[in-house]
């Protein structure tokens, strides 16, 4: 199997950027591969200078018409290719050429128009307190539109939209300029797949027909075959993140479910063989590890259907055994998991993972459903529900869900020690909660973190809040929103008619937030090692001259992830406590703050700018990720671990919660192995747990691939939400990682 | 009453059916050269030094009430004659170089942390398993603990070494649902070679648990250069038994080896590691004599 594809993969390898030269997958886009043909289209620099004179020409346009107009330029002019070794096209303007011009500008005045928001966020920010901003990145489609639909069929029914309202004398300048901007938009895809089309008549080799085949049915009417859904999943997808700049945060709804009933189809009529499926399936996920983004592109199979019964048929194995034979991390899975998900599916997908191909996360439906339905969703809607980034849920066709605020639960217990003063910024942050001798007893001192805690929560959001009125203006989501039925039927933007436009905000850091309360509790409070204010000075000094002290505090027998009834349930109530402030407060276009307990890099970067903590941690070092312990702080083993994560109420963190899970390949070797690790997933999924990733390796091997680096090139780690190499890896990076698995053994 | 315990692994999926929860007892009347749990040897408490990781930070001079660490020239050293087990170091030391095995612990403190894991067990076909050193040797506890945690519907194992008296093994079988049974050799002056002790009550006992019905589970350590010529003449004892549902070659392995260095004992750990075709031919052996084995 994938006998063509291996012939080819090595180009599509150059497709994006060069492997062999440098690259920074934070900026993926700046890059290009291999060059087009330069008589298809003009060259990044002179579509640049064009852009920037066409978008002072528009000034005086509503917004939605200004960005599509820039939108229709670069799909007019950008250079194209269909190639021998692809059976997906190429889009050579890739880098968000209109961006300059439209969102990051307007996100500009916007931001020179809050100066108080912004200041509050940057002092909040420089202290790791809470980091926030505006977001307009996280969207899924309505790929139920799209595909009944076809780009063609999205661009009628708005049409139909707009005369409905022009008869009926509903129809305002704002609803005429969405859908003056959704015309030009799709007219101008419509036209990008026509010349596509063109181009490949214009090619002799033998991928050409079909390719050509397939624009011809795509540039005026919805896909009919596997193949061509594929085409158009990937065409949404390149367009609306190099040029619209909307993230899309998952391929179908799900990848398998979406592309089931063509598949089915195909192998009745003899469309295509399952061989031929397959080999498309590996061109098409592999597009994902060429383009090489950092945080990985996520796509979901499996799932439930309302009545209980599994979303997982025979395509959905043929996925992950496509995914298998290709070796790559990039995109990355989320399986939706529950009781009548089939088990060889899930041993599947675990005996790839204990292989070291983990860029596999499961993500428990019976939990996604009782988060989905605390927002509001109805039970179908909540079966239904899309996985979306990294581990959040969202209704389909819904909204847009912005990424908010994270806020860090570390930073509140310095805040108490220092009276609300911010030794990092200098400044007084917090409310004065008094001075280190005025807490009698720890339920004093921990009020006191629940004030620090609950400050910094109102102030990040409330100006969230001022930077996220009329999001729209800012970046009109114009692609997106005309795959949305009710945007469409409204002529609105997808941020002001949304069903669920909601703010995603995070804790960061809660269970060092925990540790860190802790040791206060242990060290000041019960054994009674230092006073609070010998405390204060000894984390002030970052533990210089405190060895003994710190040793006590790195000792404390309470820190989460132990499977302490104590330190668990202090991290349950900081979630709970938290929630709590979050109910029923509105963000600023009518959707809900939503809870994450996934911390995206936030455990790195606000552990930089944290100083030292009661738990023992120094200034700078990483704070816990997700929701998961410090790392190297759990030391009773997976099952500790997995108690300890599930005593928190899981759907409370109603848009994702991850556990990272590490485990010795012993423990998980040959067939009952195997067994061990499906049972210890389904006791993780029985007690209520929402999302778990899984790293296995032991320490010997670690330090080794620390040591010898060449020796390892492959070896993958499962970091946040996503992958990375072993290699790629700070040494400090690798360093924890070592420390985690040494605990293990 | 109470027992001497070095360690509760939990997650321990080597000792018995799926997920397990495993108690190390202390103390063990054989002296097998490549024990590799040496710190289960002896049967009171026991503080290791791992002086190689050891970072001479002091702390454990500061709190030791006896003395027994001192740093000289910047090192650390360790005098194990003064030490009397008390832990106050190994709680403090923040490298973890320091650990105190030995643990005294009653039925109603060691429960509750052998039910926390049921859920895994309960899925996996798992549960409690008691090992060490040589659990038997505090068989009281044992059958204490046993029957309750039978009460709470809890599968049990029983890792033994077999060199007890029968009284003990009488005592734990009602509570008993798995035995898992450690051979070491057939020949009576390899066995003594191998351990320190003769053979004939471990074999007696071992057939003695087959006739009562216990069902059972053999391991055989397989260190080249001691046992491994034990094999056959082992297969054929085993292929009488009829309650012994599989053999396990368990490979030897020197990983245990800083723990000799970390307790003060010679290290008597074998050098040869086993290949891979010799324990395939082990394995091969016990097959051809009927028995289930891996």
């Amino acid at each position: 199997m994938l006998r063509r594809f291996n012939l080819d993969r090595p180009t599509i390898a150059r497709k994006y950027h060069i492997p062999e030269e440098p690259f920074n997958p934070y900026f993926r886009m700046d890059y290009h591969g291999y060059p087009y043909d330069e008589a298809t289209g003009l060259d990044e620099e002179t579509m640049k200078a064009n852009l920037a004179d066409l978008s002072a020409s528009l000034e005086e346009q509503p917004r939605p018409i200004h960005k599509a107009t820039l939108f229709a330029y670069v799909l007019d002019h950008t250079r194209i290719d269909v190639n021998a070794h692809d059976y997906f096209v190429g889009i050579y303007a890739w880098g968000r050429l209109i961006s300059p011009h439209t969102c990051m500008k307007w996100f500009k005045e916007r931001k020179d128009a809050h100066p108080e928001a912004m200041a509050v966020m940057a002092a909040y920010g420089g202290a790791a307190a809470g980091s926030g901003g505006l977001d307009f990145d996280h969207t899924v489609p309505d790929w139920t539109s799209l595909i009944e639909l076809g780009f063609s069929g999205v661009l009628e029914r708005a049409r139909a939209s707009y005369e409905a309202h022009l008869a009926a004398g509903t129809l305002t300048p704002q609803k005429e300029a969405f859908w003056r901007g959704i015309e030009i938009e799709y007219s101008a895809i419509l036209r990008l797949i026509d010349r596509l089309y063109r181009y490949a008549l214009t090619k002799t080799f033998d991928k050409a027909p079909k390719i050509a085949e397939c624009l011809h049915q795509l540039r005026s009417g919805a896909p009919r075959n596997t193949y061509e859904v594929m085409q158009l999943i990937y065409l949404y997808f390149m367009l609306s993140e190099s040029v619209e700049h909307y993230q899309v945060r998952s391929l179908g709804y799900g990848l398998d479910d979406t592309l089931y009933p063509f598949y089915a189809r195909d192998l009745a009529n003899g469309t295509y063989t399952r061989e031929e499926i397959g080999e498309l399936l590996a061109y098409f996920l592999f597009q994902w590890q060429a383009i090489g983004n950092y945080w990985g592109q996520p796509l979901y199979l499996g799932g439930m259907h309302a009545d209980g019964s599994t979303r997982v048929t025979e395509l959905s194995h043929l996925i992950l055994d496509i995914y298998d034979q290709l070796g790559i991390y990039n995109p990355k899975i989320q399986i939706k998991v529950n009781g009548s998900t089939p088990g060889d599916f899930v041993r599947r997908a675990l005996d790839m993972i204990r292989r070291g191909k983990n860029s596999i996360v499961f993500c428990n439906d019976d939990t996604i459903i009782r988060a989905m339905m605390s927002r509001g969703a109805t039970y179908e809607e909540a079966a239904d529900a899309v996985i979306s980034g990294c581990f959040e849920y969202k209704k389909r066709a819904g909204g847009i869900d912005l990424s908010g605020a994270s806020v860090n639960a570390v930073k509140p217990v310095a805040l108490v020690l220092d009276n609300g003063f911010d030794r990092v910024t200098g400044r007084q942050l917090g409310p004065r909660t008094g001075e280190p001798g005025d807490f009698p007893d720890f339920a004093a001192f921990y009020r006191a973190y629940l004030r620090q805690t609950e400050h910094i929560w109102t102030t990040v959001l409330d100006a969230l809040d001022a930077l996220e009125a009329d999001n729209a203006g800012i970046n009109p989501a114009l692609m997106f929103s005309a795959t949305l039925p009710c945007c469409v039927e409204s002529l609105t933007d997808a941020l002001e008619s949304g069903t669920e436009n909601d703010t995603g905000v995070q804790i960061s850091g809660i269970g060092t937030g925990v540790d860190a309360l802790m040791a206060v509790y242990e060290l000041v409070y019960e054994k009674k090692l230092a006073t609070l204010a010998e405390l204060r000075d000894a984390v002030a000094a970052n533990w210089e001259g405190h060895a003994r002290l710190r040793a006590a505090s790195l000792r404390c027998r309470h820190k989460y992830g132990n499977g302490d009834p104590m330190a668990d349930h202090y991290a349950a109530a900081i979630l709970r406590f938290t929630c709590d402030l979050l109910a029923g407060r509105r963000n600023s276009h009518g959707g809900r703050y939503i809870m994450e307990l996934h911390a995206a890099r936030s455990f790195i970067n606000h552990g930089k700018k944290t100083q030292a903590s009661p738990d023992g941690r120094r200034t700078g070092e990483e704070i816990s990720k997700n929701a998961s312990p410090t790392m190297g702080a759990d030391r009773c083993g997976i099952t500790a671990l997995i108690n300890s994560a599930t005593t928190l109420d899981t759907a409370l963190a109603n848009n994702g919660f991850c556990l990272d899970a590490m485990l010795l390949p012993s423990a998980v070797a040959g067939e009952e192995g195997l067994e061990i690790f499906y049972a210890l997933l389904n006791t993780y999924l029985a007690k209520g747990g929402a999302s778990i990733q899984f790293n296995i390796c032991d320490a010997d091997t670690l330090r080794d691939a620390q040591a010898d680096p060449q020796k390892y090139p492959n070896l993958q780690i499962r970091v946040c939400g996503w992958n990375v190499l072993w290699n790629n890896m700070a040494k400090v990076e690798q360093d924890a990682y070592i420390l985690r698995a040494e605990n293990i053994q | 009453m109470t027992a001497e315990i070095f360690a509760v692994k939990r997650f321990a999926v080597h000792d018995g059916d799926g997920i397990r929860t495993t108690v190390f007892f202390k103390g063990c009347p054989l002296r097998c050269v490549w024990c590799h749990n040496p710190e289960g040897l002896a049967p009171g408490p026991q503080l290791a030094f791992y002086a190689e990781k050891c970072t001479n930070c002091g702390l454990c001079a500061e709190v030791c009430p006896r003395g027994a660490h001192r740093i000289i020239d910047g090192q650390h050293r360790f005098e194990r004659s003064l030490c009397t087990a008390c832990g106050a170091c190994a709680d403090l030391c923040p490298a973890r170089v320091l650990t105190l095995y030995g643990e005294t612990v009653t039925v109603d403190s060691l429960l509750p942390r052998l039910l926390e894991d049921r859920a895994y067990y309960e899925k996996s076909g798992g549960g409690v398993t008691l090992s060490g050193g040589e659990c038997l040797c505090q068989a009281d506890f044992c059958a204490e603990l046993l029957a309750r945690l039978h009460q709470h519907g809890i599968h049990t194992a029983v890792d033994t070494c077999g060199a007890v008296p029968r009284a003990a093994l009488e005592k734990v079988i009602p509570f008993t649902d798995l035995f898992l049974y450690d051979l070491k050799a057939h020949t009576e002056s390899v066995h003594q070679r191998c351990t320190g002790r003769p053979n004939g009550l471990i074999l007696d006992n071992l057939r003695w648990l087959d006739e009562v019905g216990a069902v059972t589970e053999v391991r055989i350590p397989f260190v080249p250069g001691f046992n491994t010529d034990e094999v056959p003449a082992l297969a054929a004892l085993l292929a009488e038994l009829r309650h012994l549902r599989r053999v396990h070659i368990l490979p030897y392995h020197n990983f245990a080896g800083a723990k000799y260095a970390a307790l003060d004992y010679p290290n008597t750990m074998p050098a040869t590691l086993p290949e891979r075709a010799e324990l395939d031919r082990a394995i091969s052996i016990l097959r051809a004599a009927g028995l289930r084995a891996d």
